[in-house]
Order: structure tokens, then C-alpha cells, then sequence
């Protein structure tokens, strides 16, 4: 079997359409990154975030009207996976000072319950995220200890020293999450699947090492190209790689929240992904201009528009094949990968089509468009 | 003919390698297959005869039970130290980064803080905490800004700004190592199997603990201080007598769980039973199961009778046993009553049956001095004697308390406890008068900068903050390897299905080649002790769907060879030499994106970069040796290629 067989279409020729093509995507693209904003994950914002599975299937809208009293302001509620599973998140880091002495309250309240006898006799001290409690003697603290931390508290002794009579309880921000949704959703109970808490500096870092990382796989791939090839074909192959990956994060801005199911947020596994796309999409136009190269040695007096074209058409079955293996792995992955993939296998999938057609009808097009301009001959 | 041999050869050679990498793996595969298993029936059994048990407590026990089996099993062991990791994402825990707040640090090393200093740390610490630039510079440019000399808070008058600066800079530098010793000491002691402990950038630790989802426990692990004490040991002949009180009073009430612990270790004990003894006579004549029971302790703990000190030595398995026996109360108020208290060497002296083999101290149980008189450490050589010492240092306060305890102890020892744990136990030789100590007795001179750490650690706490915290329950992990295992294999088929249907018999041999890719992939993961992430797997899958693109540029190739109307043979030949530029041009570009991205991120997405690297070498192995050898192979047998 064999696909495009002896094909002789010329590209070139109608790239004027395509670069309005290109540019619509463009634009549609950016507008929606403006308008619309692109969402940043935990990685870049910062924040606590827990995803908690529960034993039955549970309602988003129910759970966000029950965590509405915990006073932590907005808290973010997303499913996650299938309807078992919920997302919490805030972009908060601490608990804060206001809701700190209903948290006290809550913890008090739990200890005198169990032991009357307590009540008044220990005291306590805070830190921004725990309070420690001093009994009596040794005994009572182990014992609230083992109380409140079988009541769901995070509590344990202050040490394993014998004479020990602290209790600490951690209060941070997740604890108490955990806490309300204990409190609120009875009789269904849930299992922590990931709890993650990133400082404010970490996010910030993260994005300036996303643009380096990106800005410099850029240029490497710019000064090999210019290397191998001429520097022309590197401007192109970059400005196509530019298109590549603007269209697909406006696509991002475009498609949030519109598909169900695929959480289209910027977190660190799709900068890996947007990384990959632009090693996957040079390489393709890599190809196209190799055989460019090889065209222009061979019949050296012909138009660099007929070449290009030539060169374009030779390789086409083997740009829609390897797209076309690749695509369907991705897709496998979109399909099984799970939630945690699931936005790296999208970005791969739009990100390679994109990609291709790139390398068909735009990097070429750029060096040919270069070329006329500054009425520059290529050769090799 | 003769060429084609030696390639077929190789290729087989790597194919045996791949397996033997990966065999350890598999094997490891099984063994916890087989461990969750009877951890299942276990699991069933407690709680039918503890209907009560929490199931808290329950997961405990079977975490102790399984880490119990994996630890006494040379062999899982073994296994599972060469199997291919599995990164956080896949197998469950936690990675929490710390900081080191050199802001804290720089407060308390100053001289003489006043109100200007205060506001001048403050306004320093609101730039930190969105700036890259180091704190020290921040703090020295802030002081350079109002005018004025470091000198006033730090050093000595004589001293310039950047000499200061850069003695501020060594210590918040030393500041991280201490804190990072002071972690890993704690994580050691906490028995994390496979913890992780690595600096990142300048103050920056990165604590990994596989298997850990108790975020209340690790957070304590992590921040507490650190407490450094000195404390005198007790006496050699107290010492014994001691431990007889103990060993008597247990084996006249070793019922409950102690009993269950010391029968387990008989057959160990057996062996030493004979050699061990020192004034416990007439168990000579008794069988090891006899001496277990006689003698609780000395099973566990044994002492040689032919050395000067009583210190008793304890396997790394019957440690906890051990600290369990002396938990109790009976054995407390021995303890108790005689001021005195047990610790353990913080590393194994020894190592006996592949374990190590931890020194048991006898120690006042209140301290001589705390870490915090300590002003100083350097470990050093000796010129003269050419062994490891450690100089230690005191403030006036410290020094004459030294003096005064040096002096009443001569020829005792002395034990450098941190957390709980002797580092040293050094013999006091001498009165010490200024302070100035010298501590020998270091096996190496990295032992030595150990100690230096160490007492380091108590002279000036480094503070750290948790500024990133991440946790994967262990059920999302299960689920993440299930998806992604799923996604490689079907992945893998619908690529081999697609080659097989386009190419015919040339793509069947690219198939071949893929699943040998697949392999190496693996095995060269395993090779190099590479964490396997879920984004890694990912980077596989990728490499499924692109590991045929060097195939398919060389088939086509050969295509356009074959339509000019030459043979089967030249055109292969010159389909393969034809699309090698472009194979290694488009793969190098992606490459270099790998490294990039290898260099710029963390954890899991390291692990993607990995895979993806590795994936792009072996498809090329694959694609350019694999194929070709199959298909010359072919044409040598004569066989009918088809290009579909």
C-alpha cells in the first residue's frame, strides 16, 4: 500500500492562504489568551491543593457549597478523574490569622468532649501552623494525643521523651480542608490521593525557568540549523516552532473548560509537553529541509519554489506517517493515560498536528518568501 | 556474511544484557506480589482477632510487617536494590523541599542587633522572598545603601565589607550541609527505606521519602532543631551491673511481646551465646532457646568479655526489638533510679550477616553541656601522629564548665550525642582548660568532617522552611503504572498493527525492532539506577510513536530507489545511505530539547527528558542496525522482501 504516490501539488504556490490560515489561528489564539487568560496550575501559582477520592460518587456543586463556611476564602473544587474524585485547591499557604482561633475552638472543643475532667487544665501555644497543648502529666498527653489524632486531627507528642507532656496539633491549610470535608460529608468517607503545598518563590521561579528552558531550546536549535543548513532555513524552522507553540497555547486559552474532562491547566507536565512538541516539530521540518537541500545540490538552476515544492511532496508520505504513528500513541494515551497525563497527552496530539502542518506549509514557506525578498540565492 | 554475523551477534549480546538488567525487576515484580499476599491473609487474621483495631493502626502493622520481610531477605533485598526505580509519582510518598533561612541564620550570628539592624534584616527579607539574589547580598547591599560597615555587626573591626560578606556567605554555606546532615541522620533513624536527600542550588534540600503519607510526622522529622549534648558514659563495671538488673527483671516477666521477639532471634543468638558471656556462668550449658529466655537482654545486646568498656552491640534487625524491651516500665525505673539512660551509635561499627552492627551506650542521663557553648569545629590532620582529628571549640561560658567536667572525669568517656544518637565517644584524657579540645579517634577523615558536622550542629541551628510539600497516596500511584503500562501496550500494538498493514514484511521487521527498542529502553533505565516517572512513561509511549520515524524515512527511501528501477539490494543499500542525514539532523534537534529539559526540571519531568533521550538513541539503534541487519538477512537468505 502506498499513500501519496508520485505527488506533484504545489504548495508553495498557494502559501498566501495558508499564511491567513496560519494567522486567523493565530490571532483567535492570542485574543482568547488575553480575554479569556491562560489558568496556571499549583506548580506556577502557588498554593495548597489536595485531590481526595471518596467511597461514593459525590457532587462538585455540593461539596462547594459545603466548604463555602470554612473561611478560607475561595477555594477551587474541580472533579478529578471519575465522580468519586474532587480536586481542592487554594492559592492560600497558611492558615488564615481569622479562622486560626475557630480551628483552636474545634480542636478544644474535641478535647474536653472526650475528657471532661480536662476542661481549663491544660494551656496552649501557637505557632503559624500548629498549637501546642500542656497537660498535667505524662499520661493525659498521650492519651489526647491518640484521641485527637483517631478523631482526625493531626496530633502527636511534642516527643518521645517519657516525661513529655506536649501535644502538638499541625493546623495547616490542608489539615483543615480535611477537617471540613470530614465534618460535612457524612457517612462518605474519602482517601487522600495527592496533597501538594508550593511557596510562592517556587511558582515565580518555575516561570522564569519555563522561559529559559523554552527561550534556550530555541536558540540551540536556531545555531544548530544555521550550522547545518543555512541561516535562512533555521529563521524559518524557528518562526515556524513560534507558531507552533503560540497556536497551541491559545488553544489552551480557547478550549478551558469547554472540553469535560481534560484539565487544561499550565502546570510543569505540559511545559514538558510543549517542550517536547518543539523537538518533535523541528523534526519534521528538519526532514523537509533535508531533502531541500539534497534537491537544490542536484538540480541547482531551478527555481527555489519548484525545489521546495519538490522536496515537500517527496517527503509528504512520510511527514503524514510519522504524524500519524505518533498520533496514535498520543491518542492511546489521551484515552488511558489517566487525569494525571491527560493534559500532556493533549498538548502532544494538537501540538503534532499543528506541528505538521507547520513543517508542510509554513516553515518552507517562510524561506522561500525570505529568499525573494532580499533576493538572496541558496545553495549548498 | 561474515559482517552480518558479528552484527547478529551483537545484537543478541545486547538482547542477553537487556535481560540480565532487567531480571532483577521481574523479580522484584514477584516478590511483592508474593509479600502483598501473605500481608492479605495477615491482614485478614489481625483483624479477625482484633475486631476493634483502628485501621491506622492496622496499615502500621503491616507496613512493619512488610518492611520486617523485605529487610530479613537477603535476597529481596538484593532484588529490589537493582529492580528499576520507581519514581514518587508511582509508588507513593513524599518530596518536600526545604530552605535554609539564612535570614534567621544572619540575625543570630550578628554581634550586636539593635533596631537599625532589625529593620535593615526586615526590608532584606521582603526582597528575598521574590529575588534569586542571595540573601547575604541583599543584606549587604541594604547596609551598603544606609552607609553602613558590616563590621559593626559581624567580625572584627579590622575586617572590610567583602571579607565579611564572604565569611557570612561560608557560614550560611556550612549552614545547609549541617542541615542537611541533621535531616539525613533523622531520616536514617526513621527507617525510610530508599530515602532521597539531595542540595539543589545554594540552601535548598530536597528530601524524597518513598512509601511516607504521614505529613505530620515527616514535617517534625524535618524542622525540628537539632539537640546536641555532651554526656558522660556510666561506668564500665556500673554498666554491667545494669544491664544484669535488666536482663534479670525481664526474664523473670517476658510475656508478652518481648517474648515473641527474643525467641525469633534465637538461632543469631545461639551462635554468639557461647563467646558473649561475661558473669552469667552457668549458661554454658544452656541451649540457645534456653539462653533467649534466661536472658532477654544479653540476647539482643552482647557484650565482649574480653574488652576494657561494656559496650554492647546490637544488630540493625533487633534494634527496635530491643528499645521496645527498654520502653518498659519495670526496665525504666532501673534506668530511672540509676540516673542513666541507652543510646545507640548513630552508624553501624560493624557489619555481621550483610547487617550492620550498632554500639549500645550506657550515659548520664542528664548532660554535661549542651552543643550550644560549641563555637567551633575543624577536622583536620594530625602533622605529627598523621591520624583525623577534630578541633572543637567553647565560648567562656562552655570553657569553664569543660574544664571543671574534664578535670573530675579524666580517663572516662565522654559521649557527643545529636538527636538522640552518639556520634563519639571519645576517652577524656585530660583537663581542658581553655576550651579547646581535640577529638580523636576518627577512622577516616570523612568520619571526622562528620563530627565536625555534628558538633557544628548544636553550635548554631540552622532554621529550615518547608517551601514545598508534595504527597501521592499510594492507591494513585497503583493506578498511574496500571494507566500508563495500558497506554505503552496498546500503544505499542496499533504502531505495530500500522507498520505490519503499510509495509508488509519491511514492516514487520520494524516491528521486531520496536519491541526490541522497548527493551533497551527499559533495560538502560535499569542500568543507569534512572527513576522511572508516569511523564517517563509517557516519554515511551512518545518513543512508540516515534521510534518508527527513522523506519519509515529509510522505507521510503528505499521506495523512491526501487521506482528508479534498481534491485532490491542496491536500493536498500542507498535507501539507508540517502536518509541518514536527515535521521541524524531531526533526531540530534530533539535531543537537544532533552537536555534542556532534563537541566530545567524536577522529579518527574526529569524522568520524562530521561526516557525521551534514551528513546531517541535506542530507536536509532533500532532503526539504523536492527533493521538493517534483518533486512540484509533476508536478502541474504534470499527471502522476498515486500515494501507493501
Amino acid at each position: 500500500m502506498q499513500l501519496f504516490h508520485n505527488l506533484s501539488i504545489d504548495f508553495m504556490g498557494k502559501r498566501k492562504f495558508f499564511y491567513v490560515l496560519s494567522s486567523t489561528l493565530f490571532i483567535v489564539g492570542m485574543l482568547n489568551i488575553v480575554f479569556r487568560g491562560l489558568q496556571f496550575g499549583i506548580d506556577f501559582k502557588g498554593g495548597t491543593e489536595i485531590v481526595v477520592k471518596f467511597e461514593d460518587p459525590i457532587k462538585v456543586a455540593d461539596l462547594r457549597e459545603n466548604l463555602k463556611s470554612t473561611g478560607l476564602g475561595e477555594v477551587e473544587i474541580k472533579t478529578f478523574g471519575d465522580n468519586t474524585g474532587a480536586l481542592v485547591r487554594t492559592e492560600l499557604q497558611a492558615l488564615p490569622e481569622s479562622i486560626f482561633p475557630k480551628v483552636q475552638k474545634k480542636i478544644e472543643e474535641d478535647i474536653v468532649s472526650s475528657f471532661p475532667a480536662l476542661n481549663g487544665a491544660f494551656h496552649s501555644a501557637k505557632t503559624n501552623n500548629s498549637i501546642t497543648y500542656t497537660f498535667a502529666n505524662p499520661d493525659t498527653a498521650s492519651a489526647v494525643a491518640n484521641k485527637l489524632f483517631l478523631d482526625g486531627f493531626q496530633s502527636g507528642k511534642a516527643n518521645e521523651e517519657v516525661t513529655n507532656t506536649q501535644v502538638v496539633v499541625q493546623v495547616g491549610i490542608s489539615d483543615w480542608i480535611k477537617e471540613n470535608l470530614k465534618d460535612k460529608v457524612k457517612g462518605n468517607y474519602f482517601q487522600i490521593l495527592r496533597e501538594e503545598r508550593v511557596g510562592p518563590k517556587v511558582g515565580n521561579e518555575l516561570k522564569q525557568d519555563t522561559i529559559i528552558a523554552i527561550a534556550l531550546s530555541l536558540i540551540v536549535i536556531l545555531i544548530y540549523l544555521a550550522f547545518r543548513y543555512k541561516f535562512i532555513f533555521a529563521f524559518g524552522a524557528v518562526l515556524a516552532l513560534f507558531h507552533d507553540v503560540l497556536i497551541t497555547l491559545g488553544l489552551y486559552a480557547i478550549l478551558y473548560n469547554v472540553i469535560p474532562g481534560i484539565n487544561l491547566e499550565i502546570n510543569l507536565t505540559v511545559v514538558a509537553a510543549f517542550l517536547t512538541l518543539i523537538g518533535y516539530s523541528i523534526n519534521d521540518t528538519v526532514i523537509v529541509f533535508d531533502r531541500v537541500r539534497e534537491t537544490l545540490k542536484v538540480h541547482k538552476t531551478e527555481k527555489l519554489g519548484t525545489l521546495i515544492n519538490l522536496a515537500i511532496n517527496k517527503t509528504l508520505s512520510r511527514t503524514v506517517l510519522t504524524g500519524g504513528t505518533t498520533l496514535m500513541s498520543i491518542f492511546v494515551l489521551l484515552l488511558l493515560g489517566g487525569e494525571v497525563l491527560r493534559a500532556f497527552a493533549f498538548t502532544m496530539f494538537f501540538g503534532i498536528i499543528i506541528g505538521t502542518y507547520s513543517s508542510v506549509f509554513v516553515a518552507s514557506a517562510i524561506v522561500l518568501d525570505y529568499a525573494n525578498k532580499y533576493h538572496k540565492t541558496v545553495e549548498f | 556474511m561474515k559482517e552480518l554475523r558479528f552484527r547478529f551477534i551483537l545484537i543478541i549480546a545486547f538482547i542477553a544484557i537487556s535481560v540480565y538488567l532487567l531480571y532483577p525487576t521481574y523479580k522484584d515484580y514477584e516478590n511483592s506480589k508474593q509479600i502483598a499476599n501473605s500481608l492479605k491473609a495477615e491482614r485478614s487474621l489481625l483483624k479477625k482477632n482484633n475486631p476493634g483495631i483502628s485501621a491506622d493502626k492496622l496499615d502500621n502493622m503491616l507496613q512493619a510487617m512488610s518492611d520486617s520481610i523485605k529487610l530479613s531477605n537477603p535476597s529481596i533485598r538484593e532484588y529490589r536494590l537493582k529492580r528499576i526505580k520507581l519514581g514518587l509519582d508511582l509508588q507513593g510518598g513524599m518530596r518536600v523541599v526545604l530552605e535554609v533561612n539564612t535570614l534567621k541564620l544572619l540575625e543570630k550570628l550578628a554581634n550586636n542587633p539593635d533596631d537599625v539592624f532589625r529593620n535593615v534584616v526586615a526590608s532584606a527579607g521582603k526582597e528575598a522572598a521574590m529575588s534569586n539574589e542571595s540573601v547575604v547580598d541583599i543584606v549587604g547591599r541594604k547596609f551598603q545603601e544606609k552607609g553602613i560597615r558590616l563590621s559593626r555587626y559581624y567580625g572584627t573591626i579590622r575586617q572590610d565589607d567583602a571579607e565579611i560578606l564572604k565569611n557570612l556567605k561560608k557560614q550560611t554555606e556550612e549552614a545547609v550541609t549541617r542541615a542537611q546532615e541533621i535531616i539525613r541522620n533523622r531520616v536514617d533513624q526513621y527507617g525510610v527505606s530508599e530515602p532521597s536527600i539531595q542540595l539543589q542550588g545554594e540552601r535548598r534540600i530536597i528530601v524524597e521519602l518513598p512509601g511516607v503519607a504521614k505529613e505530620e510526622e515527616a514535617r517534625q522529622l524535618l524542622q525540628g532543631t537539632a539537640l546536641l549534648e555532651f554526656k558522660l558514659l556510666k561506668e564500665p563495671q556500673f554498666t554491667i551491673n545494669v544491664m544484669e538488673q535488666i536482663d534479670k527483671v525481664l526474664s523473670g516477666k517476658s510475656l508478652d511481646s518481648t517474648a515473641v521477639d527474643s525467641t525469633k532471634s534465637i538461632a543469631k543468638a545461639g551462635k554468639d551465646s557461647t563467646a558473649e558471656k561475661k558473669d552469667t556462668t552457668k549458661n554454658k550449658k544452656l541451649s540457645p532457646e534456653e539462653f533467649a529466655k534466661e536472658h532477654p537482654f544479653f540476647t539482643l545486646a552482647m557484650i565482649n568479655p574480653q574488652s576494657q568498656s561494656a559496650d554492647a552491640y546490637v544488630k540493625g534487625d533487633k534494634k527496635e526489638a530491643l528499645l521496645r524491651m527498654l520502653a518498659r516500665p519495670e526496665v525504666q525505673s532501673i534506668l530511672d533510679a540509676s540516673n542513666a539512660e541507652f543510646v545507640f551509635s548513630a552508624k553501624p561499627v560493624t557489619h555481621q550477616d550483610g547487617q550492620g552492627v550498632f554500639v549500645l551506650y550506657l550515659v548520664n542521663k542528664t548532660a554535661e553541656l549542651t552543643g550550644s557553648v560549641v563555637t567551633n569545629a575543624t577536622s583536620n590532620i594530625d602533622p605529627s601522629t598523621s591520624a583525623p582529628v577534630v578541633n572543637m571549640e567553647m565560648n567562656s561560658e562552655g570553657a569553664t564548665e569543660w574544664a571543671r567536667i574534664t578535670g573530675a572525669n579524666v580517663n572516662k568517656r565522654c559521649a557527643i550525642v545529636l538527636d538522640n544518637v552518639v556520634y563519639s565517644a571519645p576517652v577524656i584524657r585530660n583537663k581542658i582548660p581553655g576550651g579547646r579540645s581535640q577529638i580523636e579517634g576518627s577512622a577516616d577523615l570523612q568520619e571526622a568532617k562528620l563530627l565536625e558536622i555534628v558538633l557544628k550542629a548544636g553550635a548554631l541551628p540552622a532554621p529550615v522552611d518547608i517551601i514545598e510539600e508534595r504527597t501521592v497516596g499510594p492507591s494513585l500511584g497503583q493506578d498511574s503504572i496500571n494507566q500508563g503500562f495500558n497506554s505503552a501496550l496498546y500503544g505499542y500494538l496499533l504502531v505495530c498493527i500500522f507498520m505490519i498493514f503499510y509495509y508488509r514484511k519491511a514492516g514487520t521487521v520494524s516491528a521486531v525492532a520496536l519491541s526490541l527498542v522497548i527493551l533497551f529502553i527499559v533495560s538502560v533505565l535499569a542500568y543507569f539506577k534512572a527513576t522511572l516517572t508516569l511523564p517517563g512513561i509517557a516519554g515511551i509511549v512518545l518513543t512508540i510513536g516515534m521510534a518508527v520515524d527513522a523506519n519509515v524515512l529509510i522505507f521510503e527511501r528505499i521506495r523512491e530507489e526501487l521506482a528508479t528501477g534498481k534491485t532490491m539490494k542496491a536500493s536498500i543499500e542507498s535507501g539507508f545511505a540517502k536518509a541518514l542525514s536527515a535521521i541524524v539532523d531531526s533526531n540530534i534537534t530533539t535531543f537537544f530539547t532533552g537536555i534542556i529539559l532534563y537541566q530545567f526540571g524536577t522529579g518527574p519531568v526529569q524522568g520524562f527528558a530521561l526516557t525521551l533521550m534514551i528513546g531517541i538513541g535506542t530507536s536509532l539503534l533500532g532503526a539504523l542496525v536492527i533493521t538493517r541487519v534483518l533486512l540484509d538477512f533476508m536478502l541474504f537468505k534470499g527471502y522476498k522482501i515486500t515494501l507493501g
